[in-house]
């Protein structure tokens, strides 16, 4: 199947917003969701962007049954690290499920790393939830290695009240 | 003990490289870090930036036995959860040992929490080694969660020749 992995921009936020709701709903979280297309404008495409973005677009024959032609994203951002310097941390990764098994999952996922190596990075790194066997699949066949498991690393958070009380001197 | 929590500038490095290390070896990952004070001026005081820092310091009169008064730091950069919007990223927090225990890593913790927060950040993220007990106590009461224990959050990782490999179209 014919398609096109390129940056995405403003007018991209809408279908953005529409997927990134979708995988909320499959990864279980979407009560948790508060972002909306304006905050995604706003944080991804004004002076200084806390992210960047690329889409998956396909031709209007293959569009979808609600009539969708950006069909996959991945959204990512600049990270370090003081082990392994400049990173690029992949914050979600996304294929409409009718388009999966295309490659099309890979090649986002591809385009990703080819902007951090252009950007001199040396690692990219991004989360899985334990459960997800079939990701954690796709992503060990990339090469990829489980820091969690392998080097002990956990994921810590500090959020709402929590991290508002931790901003008092 | 008078101490003082303020940015971190391009002098700063010299000091933060010889940090960075120490708690390398803390870490028993010092094969691992390849950093140089060179690395961290081009990264950190650069147009673009891939972290900030920030550094405690002690007057002359408490300078350590080597005789430093930059005694503490943390690096950060800002980063990005489709769930909840703008989030700060903790790279390294980091006391030298004499002075632990006087609130100097908290009074860190905190100063980056506040800069996340005058940034319109919601939440703060960091990873922390599963064996490090004493770290993951303090952390715990600060009101910080453990996403991978409580969630099955795993951090994975992607470099070297894998990496290149992956960003072949």
């Amino acid at each position: 199947m014919d398609y096109t992995i390129r940056a995405a921009n403003v007018e991209d936020c809408k279908d953005l917003t529409r997927m990134i709701m979708e995988l909320a709903e499959y990864d279980k979280v979407s009560d948790e969701m508060t972002i909306t297309e304006k905050d995604l404008e706003q944080d991804g495409f004004s002076k200084n962007p806390f992210f960047h973005g690329i889409i998956a677009e396909v031709p209007e024959q293959h569009r979808t049954k609600e009539g969708h032609t950006k069909i996959g994203y991945a959204l990512y951002h600049y990270s370090y690290s003081t082990l392994g310097r400049r990173s690029v941390f992949m914050m979600e990764l996304y294929v409409m499920p009718e388009f999966r098994g295309k490659g099309i999952g890979k090649a986002l996922m591809s385009k990703v790393a080819q902007l951090a190596l252009a950007a001199g990075c040396t690692v990219l790194n991004f989360i899985v939830l334990d459960w997800h066997k079939s990701s954690l699949d796709f992503y060990f066949k990339q090469g990829c290695i489980n820091a969690t498991t392998d080097l002990g690393y956990h994921c810590m958070i500090c959020s709402g009240e929590d991290f508002e009380h931790l901003a008092q001197p | 003990m008078d101490y003082i929590i303020r940015a971190a500038n391009v002098e700063d490095c010299k000091d933060l490289t010889r940090m960075i290390m120490e708690l390398a070896e803390h870490e028993k990952v010092t094969d691992h870090v390849k950093i140089t004070q060179k690395d961290l001026e081009q990264d950190g005081f650069s147009k673009n930036p891939f972290f900030h820092g920030i550094i405690a310091e002690v007057p002359e009169q408490h300078r350590s036995k080597e005789g430093h008064t930059k005694i503490g730091y943390a690096l950060y950069f800002y980063s990005y959860s489709t769930w909840k919007g703008r989030a700060v990223y903790m790279v390294d927090l980091y006391v030298m040992p004499e002075f632990r225990g006087k609130g100097i890593g908290k009074a860190l913790m905190s100063e980056v929490a506040q800069l996340g927060l005058a940034a319109g950040c919601t939440k703060l993220n960091f990873i922390v080694l599963n064996g490090n007990k004493s770290s993951l106590d303090f952390y715990f009461r600060q009101g910080c969660s453990d996403v991978t224990a409580d969630l099955g959050y795993h951090y994975m990782s992607c470099s070297g020749e894998a990496l290149e490999c992956l960003a072949q179209p």
